[in-house]
């Protein structure tokens, strides 16, 4: 579990491009998908969430804006940008690389 | 409870850098807390125990504040930096340079000033010649800082402006009095040398600040203006 976890925490920024790349969404709904998707055996701390948030934006890759929420709290979501999309792609590569040489290592 | 969530993140924000971003990432992080713990209300979890759900699961902030900090707003460029300091110290060198072409100016009309009785005057006029230059470096690296973009109204970013603006102000209104005491300076001596009239010739620095005074109204009637 404690590896699983570590794992998780270094690849937040590219689980969250991801996520985005089917439609826009906001930090929560983020988090919540990432709990289903794993059944509820892992989630992300917040300060980690927003963490990468920040890089991602800073990057480039992801683009944010306030929801026009008629009722509550106005929500903040983000989309992924064209620069986010190539990056997911190069990264999702450089991961398959990455599975496959430790799964080699690992026999 | 709603309340609580929102007392408890406003403390976790204490610290935070005062920005924009800050308030923003507030609200956000607010908004997503509240909506999670509606949730495991919906859920059937029991209020005490979905707050500390939550608050459980927000982690540390701390490192978030790191990002949040915006560039200090007096911090120049280093390489502005370098060409400030170049400009100070070659606008210093000309005016040691303008009092020695004075000194040696008087040295000079007074030996020879049968031959050339308005030597003492050509000599001041050459010295203030020789000190508009500096003066300009001056002013002009006084004006170096960039003039800062806010992004949005509000409250901070206002501040910022003011007090952006003021230290650019400030260095202006340094030049502007170097300039009037060098003047009245060179006033006191060129009136001096010609009447010949020391005992009332120091009425000149009265004048001088006279001008200064004039000069701190004028700002201050600018700044009442705007």
């Amino acid at each position: 579990m404690s590896i699983t976890s570590d794992i998780l925490r270094g690849h937040t920024e590219a689980i969250i491009l991801s996520h985005l790349l089917e439609q826009d969404s906001y930090g929560y709904q983020i988090n919540k998908d990432i709990m289903k998707k794993t059944d509820n055996r892992c989630e992300l701390k917040e300060a980690t969430l927003y963490s990468a948030f920040r890089r991602l934006e800073q990057a480039g890759y992801i683009r944010t804006y306030w929801g026009d929420e008629t009722v509550g709290a106005r929500r903040r979501y983000y989309s992924i940008t064209e620069e986010g999309r190539q990056a997911y792609q190069s990264y999702k590569r450089d991961w398959e690389e990455a599975k496959l040489t430790i799964d080699q290592l690992l026999k | 409870m709603k309340e609580k969530i929102t007392k408890h993140i406003n403390e976790l924000f204490r610290d935070a850098p005062k920005t924009r971003r800050a308030v923003e990432l507030k609200e956000e992080m607010t908004q997503n807390t509240i909506e999670k713990y509606e949730d495991l209300i919906g859920e059937g979890c029991q209020e005490e125990d979905a707050f500390r759900i939550v608050v459980d699961s927000i982690g540390d902030v701390t490192e978030l504040f790191e990002d949040l900090k915006d560039r200090s707003l007096f911090l120049l460029p280093e390489e502005q930096r370098r060409k400030r300091a170049v400009l100070k110290a070659a606008a210093v060198g000309i005016y040691i340079f303008a009092g020695v072409v004075f000194i040696i100016s008087m040295v000079v009309s007074e030996m020879y000033y049968a031959l050339a009785p308005e030597g003492g005057i050509l000599g001041l006029a050459l010295t203030a010649l020789i000190c508009i230059p500096p003066t300009c470096m001056l002013i002009y690296a006084a004006n170096m800082y960039p003039a800062y973009n806010k992004k949005e109204e509000n409250l901070v970013e206002l501040y910022k402006e003011a007090a952006h603006t003021g230290s650019r102000e400030r260095a202006i209104r340094t030049s502007v009095s170097m300039l009037i005491w060098l003047v009245t300076l060179l006033l006191y001596f060129a009136i001096s040398m010609t009447t010949q009239r020391w005992e009332i010739t120091w009425l000149v620095f009265l004048v001088g600040a006279c001008a200064q005074m004039i000069e701190v109204l004028v700002f201050n009637i600018k700044h009442t203006g705007s």
